[in-house]
């Protein structure tokens, strides 16, 4: 394992596995896509409570889920390299930001769109919401300071220590439903033995969750990839993957 | 009448305005995110091959 990490962090290994990786996270995320819609907007019954409107959540709480887990994983990738200097670290959390901040875009904008027939109104300043917008401006200022420096090294270092403090969000936005009085309903997916909602209803949900886990998987390694030959442009294996000799 | 009610001849009936915004906005985030990174992978190719010629003269 430890060997396989450490071969991992040499960019061209690095480089060759995010290409070979990427057929294996875009047709999953495909196939997922098409079965979980399929599953969500058709199949499944309309709510009891919310008519047709409860669709929405299969958008909603994927990009949700997504945008902390996409946060988590940037802002260890960064630890992993500040810690241990692993250059590649530095890329998965450096590409991971801008996907991040659009699943947590998608959540909020989705969220605003559920609101509107539910709760009556698109935005309220509510715990869940609030944070969830924190959300936004952390990744948003992640991206700014990684791209105020011109050397990547310096940058990765302060926008890593940046989303390491911003970790603090994640369990407040968790929790937020259960510490305050919100609007926001309850998780869905808190507790999979003793599901709150039809299986009918849950299954297309959980499919879902596994499409944007693939999707945000097939966008990194494309960033990745092209991310480790800017950051390596000077050797020669770049040169030669660039201009097609054989190395 | 207001734009969920004309909407509503479509699926989903007096839902049909949110849903379909809330998955068009959702398909127009995700198409942009692949339009940027294949976008980005050329102009990445580009400017490095650029590079690598004039290096080459």
């Amino acid at each position: 394992m430890w060997k396989w990490i450490q071969k991992l962090a040499s960019p061209k290994v690095f480089y060759e596995t995010t290409n070979k990786l990427i057929p294996w996270f875009l047709w999953p995320f495909i196939a997922l896509l098409i079965l979980g819609l399929y599953w969500g907007l058709v199949l499944a019954p309309a709510d009891y409570q919310q008519g047709e409107s409860f669709r929405i959540m299969y958008i909603h709480v994927p990009s949700a889920w997504m945008s902390m887990l996409v946060y988590f994983i940037m802002a260890m990738a960064g630890g992993i390299g500040l810690i241990w200097q692993i250059k590649m670290a530095e890329v998965v959390a450096k590409v991971s930001a801008p996907i991040g901040a659009s699943f947590t875009l998608m959540a909020l904008v989705t969220g605003a769109v559920w609101g509107k027939p539910m709760w009556g109104t698109w935005w309220v300043w509510d715990a869940r919401l609030t944070s969830e917008l924190i959300l936004l401006f952390l990744y948003l200022a992640y991206i700014s300071l990684n791209n105020a420096f011109d050397n990547p090294k310096t940058a990765a270092k302060a926008s890593s220590i940046l989303a390491i403090v911003g970790l603090v969000n994640l369990p407040i936005i968790h929790y937020s439903v259960k510490w305050w009085n919100t609007l926001h309903q309850g998780s869905i997916l808190e507790d999979l033995t003793e599901p709150s909602v039809h299986p009918d209803m849950l299954w297309p949900l959980i499919i879902m969750v596994f499409a944007f886990q693939f999707l945000y998987g097939v966008l990194a390694l494309m960033n990745a990839r092209d991310e480790v030959l800017v950051r390596e442009q000077n050797s020669r294996w770049v040169r030669a993957v660039v201009t097609g000799e054989q190395s | 009448m207001n734009l969920a009610e004309i909407l509503s001849f479509l699926p989903y009936g007096k839902y049909a305005l949110y849903i379909w915004l809330s998955y068009g906005i959702t398909f127009i985030l995700i198409v942009g995110l692949f339009v940027r990174a294949s976008i980005n992978h050329k102009k990445i190719r580009n400017q490095l091959k650029n590079k690598y010629a004039r290096e080459n003269d």
